[in-house]
């Protein structure tokens, strides 16, 4: 069994193709279902973000494998997959999984250490378990890639510190006031960066958000938007008393806010601290009113500087999230191997039992005179005797780390005990009398 | 004996900090479960004086001292059971060695004398070290305050930023810690003038007893002390939260360790029970 991968992603494609081939659209339960029934594939998974299309499955075979999900690609978005073709990638079993665990880590997001992704794949999984279109190889690797993300996340510091300057003035805002449910934040100009700074904080769950802006119109249209109140422009000074937040982002050519102002406002507040995010250019904020104790004002730059900051930081995190994975697809790469054993294992077990079965049988005329609980001890003592007699083989085998070995032991074993013969017992009696008779003759016939 | 906790305490001190300087879980648990076997084995080391003493080891400055650092180190525990929060540790922890370090460099188990068998005594004792204790934890907790306080407004977002809690968490922690530190304060010193004015009426004539009076270097002390606390309490009311009640406390808990061993050793007339 193989775990196969065929995707295209950010990284090799560029979005006008993609977008062919996204999954969300109609459902992942529908290409889910559509996969199922493919011959070649016994398993699939279906990873669609906005930056890459995945199809995960588990095959016997990799080159029925690839054409088959090549003809899926072509009928289930109904398009010629020769244009596609050249920017698709594929790996199979170690390099499949290292694909994954990357995926899940965040080390192949298009902003490297990403959080989302992580869920998006849970998703991808969930959806895969409730259509039933997973198995025993999708049953491992996919939460083994949780694990993955997981460690990632908390041995290194790849997703850590803010890479959008609203991201990072939502974390600034975090670590001045703590929750920030009971803040009002008070949201200065009516421009798209204004409100997306907004939206961050607002997700952080700040219940009252106030919105003010030289036109009316403009405040109350993008109060509605983001779930805030409207504020006329000629009460800022009043409402800069109740704010703890002020997201100043106008197109105004001089500052709409002076020393003076907020150190009036100040006083109001008694000292309680006051966060000033002035993200436009030219500046809203006089920037001496950063030297107001009690007053932490950040214009863009300053946010830009530690976005800049936390990406060097992240790339620097990567060998050590890299390393994660390795180690980690080494130990899948083991797994997967000692799958391999498992048809051996098998067809032993399966060996020993038939040899079991026909010794009873023929002993079947001499036992007929024993109680019905002899016999049933006598079938317990021999089914045990087996079971013994294969437990250390069967572990030995599945623990073999290396997939060489492993394939001569099982070839090895295949040959000794002519697992692959037709009707192995057919012919058991003779040869276990024959054996029975060199026993007799004196024990020097086995080597 | 009690080289055993200050051991253990060392140890916890350096778990803490490798714990802060490199934010590793792993180390940062040890760092809690040292500390916690280290205040087991104090609390065992306290239980066996009081048994073999048969009151509980306050009566001397340096027993005193050491029954202070269990305290801090049972309360430092509770706030960061609590909090969840272990950054303080490294500040806190290497109070609890110096501390107990003079303990361990002063074996002597100081005998009481018959004047203190009192239960006010004990009442006011047991409080002044709670006190003491909730004044050091708002200390420190003032004193990181202001050092995030400063790389947020220098923005300089680094080491303190990374490690700390925000600041109004802080604020609100420092807040707590000083009004039950007040309230145990002022109890002890209530306590202690009640006792005192009754000794002096009682039949033991004692030198020390007669010398408890505002001119007492200890006594002012604590008095002093009090009126920071007050104050910072009344400021707070006023608006004075954040870097100023940061400061106040880091102020006042500098007079209260001051007045603690300094002035618990050299100074006073008045409470030199040690012996």
């Amino acid at each position: 069994m193989h775990l196969f991968l065929l995707g295209v992603s950010h990284k090799t494609t560029p979005v006008d193709i993609r977008e062919h081939l996204d999954f969300t659209a109609r459902g992942l339960d529908a290409a889910l279902a559509a996969l199922a029934v493919r011959p070649s594939t016994s398993e699939a998974v279906v990873l669609s973000t906005c930056n890459r299309a995945e199809l995960y499955v588990a095959c016997d075979e990799v080159a029925s494998a690839r054409a088959d999900l090549l003809g899926f690609l072509g009928e289930y978005h109904g398009l010629d997959t020769s244009a596609v073709f050249p920017h698709l990638y594929e790996e199979v079993d170690g390099a499949a999984a290292r694909h994954l665990f990357r995926v899940a880590g965040g080390l192949d997001s298009l902003v490297v250490g990403e959080p989302q992704i992580l869920g998006q794949v849970k998703d991808a999984y969930a959806a895969a378990t409730e259509g039933r279109t997973v198995g025993p190889v999708l049953n491992k690797v996919f939460p083994w890639s949780f694990t993955v993300g997981k460690r990632v996340r908390t041995e290194t510091a790849l997703s850590e510190g803010a890479v959008s300057v609203g991201f990072a003035a939502t974390a600034l805002a975090r670590k001045i006031f703590g929750d920030l449910k009971e803040r009002t934040v008070l949201v200065i100009g009516a421009g798209e960066m204004g409100k997306l700074t907004a939206r961050h904080l607002k997700a952080q769950g700040v219940s009252r958000m106030l919105i003010t802006s030289r036109t009316l119109a403009h405040a109350e249209a993008l109060a509605e938007t983001i779930d805030a109140s409207p504020v006329p422009w000629r009460d800022l000074l009043v409402t800069l008393n109740q704010a703890d937040i002020v997201i100043t982002a106008t197109g105004a050519l001089l500052p709409i806010l002076t020393r003076s102002q907020v150190e009036g406002a100040m006083r109001g507040r008694r000292n309680r601290p006051l966060f000033l995010i002035d993200i436009a250019l030219p500046r809203d904020v006089d920037p001496a009113v950063g030297d107001l104790d009690s007053v932490f004002l950040y214009n863009i730059d300053d946010l830009q500087a530690i976005v800049e900051a936390n990406l060097t930081r992240r790339a620097s995190e990567v060998t050590k999230a890299e390393g994660i994975v390795a180690d980690e697809v080494k130990k899948f790469e083991a797994w997967l191997s000692a799958r391999c054993a498992i048809p051996t294992v098998v067809a032993l077990r399966q060996r020993f039992e038939a040899i079991r079965r026909q010794e009873l049988d023929r002993l079947q005329p001499k036992l007929a005179g024993l109680p019905p609980e002899a016999k049933t001890r006598v079938d317990e003592i021999t089914r045990l005797l087996v079971e013994k007699l294969l437990i250390t083989p069967t572990e030995q085998l599945k623990s073999t780390p290396d997939p060489e070995r492993l394939r001569s032991d099982a070839d090895a074993l295949t040959r000794l005990f002519a697992l692959d013969a037709e009707d192995p017992v057919r012919d058991e009696p003779d040869r276990s009398s024959a054996a029975r008779r060199a026993d007799d003759a004196g024990k020097a016939v086995t080597p | 004996m009690n080289t055993i906790p200050l051991l253990l305490y060392l140890a916890a001190g350096i778990l803490y900090a490798v714990h802060f300087s490199t934010r590793s879980a792993t180390v940062g648990r040890a760092g809690t479960a040292v500390l916690a076997s280290g205040s087991l084995a104090h609390t065992f080391v306290i239980g066996m004086q009081t048994m073999a003493a048969g009151h509980v080891p306050i009566a001397g400055t340096t027993q005193a001292i050491s029954t202070f650092v269990w305290l801090l180190a049972l309360a430092y525990l509770c706030m960061e059971m609590t909090t969840e929060e272990r950054a303080l540790g490294v500040f806190i922890v290497p109070l609890l060695v110096a501390l107990q370090l003079i303990r361990a460099l002063n074996p002597v188990m100081e005998r009481r004398v018959p004047i203190l068998e009192s239960a006010w005594f004990g009442v006011h004792v047991a409080s002044l070290l709670f006190a003491y204790a909730s004044f050091a934890l708002a200390c420190v907790i003032g004193i990181t305050y202001v050092l995030l306080f400063k790389e947020i407004k220098a923005k300089h977002l680094g080491f303190f930023y990374k490690r700390l809690p925000s600041l109004d968490s802080l604020d609100l922690m420092n807040a707590r810690t000083v009004m039950l530190g007040w309230v145990f304060l002022t109890v002890g010193v209530v306590v202690g003038a009640v006792w005192a004015a009754e000794a002096k009426s009682g039949p033991i004539y004692d030198p020390r007893v007669q010398a408890m009076s505002l001119a007492d270097p200890k006594i002012l002390g604590a008095v002093v002390c009090w009126a920071i606390y007050t104050f910072a309490l009344y400021t707070r009311r006023l608006g004075w939260g954040g870097k100023r009640a940061a400061y106040l406390s880091a102020l006042g808990f500098a007079i209260v360790l001051f007045n603690f061993v300094p002035i618990g050793y050299f100074l006073t007339r008045s409470h030199n029970f040690g012996g």
